[in-house]
């Protein structure tokens, strides 16, 4: 349960670092790619898949 | 126009839109998966007395992902108790049918049969990576169109996590590879304060020891390549039984293997919970093609057809340890052989124990399912004719 939390808290930072990126990204498809990478995160950060 | 792509303005408006864009296929995808966590279950049929969870036998799965229903099928006659799991492998579509089969037909005359249509049903609820397996698959039935899941040979990863590099089975101390830890049938016979898959192999070997349960059926499919295969594996306690009852298929038609369970493999049913409870425990296997790894495609046709063109050409180089032709192996057949098989090892456990018969009648047979089906009713249609 606490790894759980640990590993959830994780996955939070690592999407507030992907949502900064694709926000201070110039390229389109850089940003394009941050974007895509934060579906799997937000999807396992809120325990769907 | 050119001007407007160097304003600074411009980053940002296509970084918004790739996030909408992200939230779209997020939100599409989230709703696709919720929807799995409903796995539709059986119509109740003229002989369910109760449903029951697992937890009535175990309570630390009371209201948790692992608390999955049992079908208690009373007879008025007295006997025995006999137990049927399906869905042990939610990606074996022919367990958990014959399951729903024999709840929705089944009319008991001696002794309690209770049915776990989903024995592991966390693993419906999620399909496995890189598959491409279906979600979901239809059959048409006297009530119409029912959909039924397909799901996961292991529990969902939301509800056992992380899985550890070696999985260490309690109690033998043997050592398999991680993601067993969420593969029920190397889990038995379970212990209360283990992962949940240890828990509800420890429900599961709980109901059997509190109901008495004298035979015990693990309904499975396997890939056409796998070696055991439209084969039939048996506790040593239940080799008895399991010669005679297999017999008795050879006799009829069917072509079917036995063979002993083995002392030094553990975990699964045929081996813990003939060790730890005192049922005949039995395990039996068909082919299912949307299991393989010389698959094509999968479709609907391939898990309820058994259809797949790549296992014709993999049989014609003797790569499959199942005879394959054009007919294929449809779920009525796969179907066929559980419930066949079912009725033919309790007739020999009545044999055995006849003061703890088991009998019942309803459950459409071998014949009923697949010999005297139309070729074109194959495949999903002729099953759908026995389901409510």
């Amino acid at each position: 349960m606490v790894l759980t939390i640990i590993y959830r808290l994780i996955i939070a930072l690592v999407i507030a670092l992907v949502g900064w990126n694709l926000f201070t990204e110039k390229k389109f498809t850089a940003q394009l790619t941050a974007a895509m990478v934060l579906i799997p995160l937000v999807l396992r950060a809120l325990m769907i898949k | 126009m050119k001007e407007f792509f160097k304003k600074p303005i411009f980053p940002i408006i296509t970084a918004s839109v790739s996030l909408v864009l992200a939230i779209g296929i997020m939100v599409a995808a989230g709703v696709s998966f919720v929807k799995c966590w409903d796995v539709p279950m059986p119509i109740e049929g003229p002989n369910v007395t109760e449903v029951k969870m697992l937890s009535e036998w175990y309570d630390g799965l009371k209201d948790g992902p692992g608390d999955t229903p049992v079908y208690v099928l009373k007879g008025e006659g007295d006997g025995g108790a006999m137990l049927i799991l399906g869905g042990t492998h939610g990606n074996e579509p022919s367990g958990y049918m014959s399951a729903v089969t024999f709840i929705e037909t089944a009319i008991i005359e001696n002794g309690t049969v209770y049915v776990i249509p989903y024995t592991n049903i966390s693993s419906m609820t999620h399909n496995d990576p890189g598959e491409g397996n279906l979600q979901y698959f239809t059959l048409q039935t006297k009530s119409g169109e029912r959909i039924f899941r397909f799901g996961s040979r292991a529990t969902n990863p939301i509800h056992q996590w992380p899985d550890p590099d070696v999985y260490t089975h309690h109690p033998s101390g043997q050592q398999l590879s991680g993601s067993e830890t969420r593969n029920i049938n190397r889990a038995y016979p379970g212990r209360e304060d283990g992962t949940l898959t240890e828990q509800i192999a420890f429900g599961i070997a709980e109901l059997i020891r509190t109901e008495d349960v004298g035979i015990t059926f693990d309904l499975h499919e396997a890939s056409p390549e796998y070696p055991v295969i439209n084969a039939t594996v048996a506790h040593q306690d239940a080799m008895t039984i399991a010669s005679e009852g297999c017999i008795n298929l050879l006799l009829s038609g069917i072509d079917m293997a036995l063979e002993q369970s083995p002392t030094n493999f553990h975990g699964l049913t045929h081996r813990e919970l003939g060790d730890y409870t005192d049922t005949m425990a039995i395990l039996m296997e068909t082919a299912n093609a949307s299991q393989g790894r010389l698959r094509g495609g999968t479709s609907e046709e391939q898990v309820l057809g058994g259809v797949d063109d790549y296992y014709l050409y993999s049989e014609s180089i003797g790569m499959l340890f199942v005879p394959w032709d054009e007919n294929h192996h449809p779920i009525e057949e796969r179907c066929g052989r559980h419930l066949q098989g079912i009725y033919e090892y309790t007739m020999a456990y009545n044999n055995a124990y006849p003061d703890k018969i088991v009998t019942y009648s309803g459950v459409p047979s071998y014949q009923e399912l697949f010999l005297d089906a139309d070729k074109e009713d194959l495949g999903g249609t002729q099953l759908g004719k026995f389901l409510r």
